[in-house]
């Protein structure tokens, strides 16, 4: 009986004192570890009030640019707003945050967030990173065990808002997140008005009903160009758009005129809505200010916040809000 | 989306559900008919022939009788959790009253998976 696994059991508790061996140790520890983190998950779902994920179907569309904007907006609204940067593939939340540079902030095991524009808290995987030109090529697993730890470590406080920026398309992260932090609010689809982003968006829709994450709705970006001018007051005005494409406007009586011009198609965010059935939340003009403001650190929505643009996210956000608030479904008795 | 009537109570039965809209209609699906028009991307395509539509109706009528756990997704849709059989499908209220009325929650259109 001397080998059987029973000893350790023995009543008398002759083994107990025995010490486990390393790898028996290792175990242990790694799945007290786990257990700490999962705690901690679970803590942290409580103490932040709305999680919502960013998602596209494709890179480029905007989808930094629209969750550091959400998150601003929010900010500029009173909430207690947190950031989460979890694209490894180009993790760009901390320029468009002013945070350039910044390293992660580790004290006593715990993550500590960055303070960026506003008082919105950031964490970005660019903070582990040595040098943020050369991409990080992590496998598999090494990856997800990150974004739990990213998840489980992090000392949020209490957050009215946890805004997610995720990689582009289909891929394990939002369902790693998704299955470690519990009640999601849901998903804000990110899309340009062009066909193939449209494409890819729609993927998003499906992926997340295997998700089993809500679609809070589609935000359309980079939709219009305004261009705004001056001439004799009551006179008509002709701009030549893209694709030489004409729009005629009649200037105000102080002599101002604005066109929006179509830099893609404009609307296709709204029908791939319909289609699908899920809510449109809004169109976010073609603003050459977030380019410059990605570059210099200094977000568009801080640099003007009474501009087209804030104004524009502002009314995203409201729609936002009215999804995660009182639901239709509220006032539906299940029996 | 056109407007639909705002259901205000679920009633889980045995083998169905009755489901009450505000505008005072009252309907009853066979968990049957909801499970075969599962939503979800792996059950869908299913549909798109006769011959797997068919082989999805067996199977979904094979599955033991159970209520289901129902749960609300966002502000517009319901999703029902079984223990057996697929779960992952997310319920617009559009389709729920589809199903209702007797109509193709699909509108007839085929699915194609991620390739629209
Ligand atoms: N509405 C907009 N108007 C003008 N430029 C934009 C707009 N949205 C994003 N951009 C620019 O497009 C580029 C890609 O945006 P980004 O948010 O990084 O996309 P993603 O995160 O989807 O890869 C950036 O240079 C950004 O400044
Ligand atoms: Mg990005």
């Amino acid at each position: 009986m001397a080998d059987s696994p029973v000893t350790k059991h023995d009543p008398k508790g002759s083994d107990l004192l025995e010490s486990p061996s390393p790898q028996q140790q290792k175990q242990m520890e790694s799945a007290y570890a786990n257990m700490r983190r999962k705690m901690a998950m679970q803590e942290i779902g409580r103490k932040i009030k709305h999680k919502i994920m960013v998602l596209s179907g494709k890179g480029g569309v905007g989808k930094s640019t629209v969750s550091t904007g959400l998150a601003l907006s929010l900010a500029q609204q009173g909430h207690t707003v947190g950031i989460l940067d979890i694209d490894i593939t180009g993790p760009n939340v901390p320029k468009m945050m002013g945070l350039d540079g910044k390293r992660l902030h580790v004290e006593q095991g715990r993550i500590h967030p960055a303070q960026g524009h506003l008082g919105v808290k950031v964490i970005s995987m660019a903070f582990l990173l040595e040098d943020e030109d050369t991409p990080v090529v992590w496998r598999g697993p090494i990856k997800l065990g990150a974004i739990q730890q990213f998840i489980g470590d992090v000392e949020w406080g209490q957050l009215d808002y946890l805004v997610i920026d995720f990689p582009p398309g289909t891929s394990d992260e939002p369902l790693t997140v998704a299955q470690s932090l519990p009640d999601i609010d849901g998903m804000v689809i990110v899309t340009t008005p062009q066909d193939v982003a449209l494409l890819d968006s729609r993927k998003s829709i499906t992926f997340s009903e295997s998700l089993k994450v809500p679609v809070l709705g589609v935000v359309e970006n980079m939709s219009g160009y305004t261009i705004a001018g001056l001439t004799t007051p009551e006179t008509s005005v002709e701009v030549a758009g893209p694709g030489g494409k004409k729009h005629r406007v009649t200037s105000d009586k102080d002599g101002k005129f604005s066109v929006t011009l179509d830099i893609f198609k404009q609307g296709g965010g709204k029908s791939t809505a319909e289609e699908f059935g899920v809510p449109f939340l809004g169109e976010l003009p073609f603003d050459p200010g977030f380019v410059r403001g990605g570059d210099d650190g200094v977000h568009r929505i801080v640099s003007e916040p009474d501009g087209a643009s804030a104004i524009a996210f502002a009314k995203v956000v409201e729609a936002i809000k009215s999804q995660i608030g009182t639901s239709s479904s509220q006032g539906l008795e299940i029996i | 989306m056109s407007e639909i009537p705002q259901l205000i109570r679920l009633e889980r039965n045995d083998t169905d559900m009755d489901l009450s809209y505000a505008d005072g209609s009252k309907f009853t699906v066979t968990y049957d008919d909801l499970r075969f028009t599962c939503p979800c991307a792996k059950c869908s395509p299913e549909r798109n022939d006769d011959e797997s539509a068919k082989s999805l109706r067996r199977e979904v009528e094979s599955l033991p009788a159970e209520k289901p756990k129902v749960r609300t997704i966002g502000k517009y849709a319901l999703a029902f959790d079984w223990v057996k059989g697929c779960s992952a499908g997310i319920y617009r209220f559009e389709r729920l009253w589809a199903l209702a009325n007797g109509q193709d929650p699909d509108g007839g259109k085929p699915y194609v998976h991620g390739a629209w």
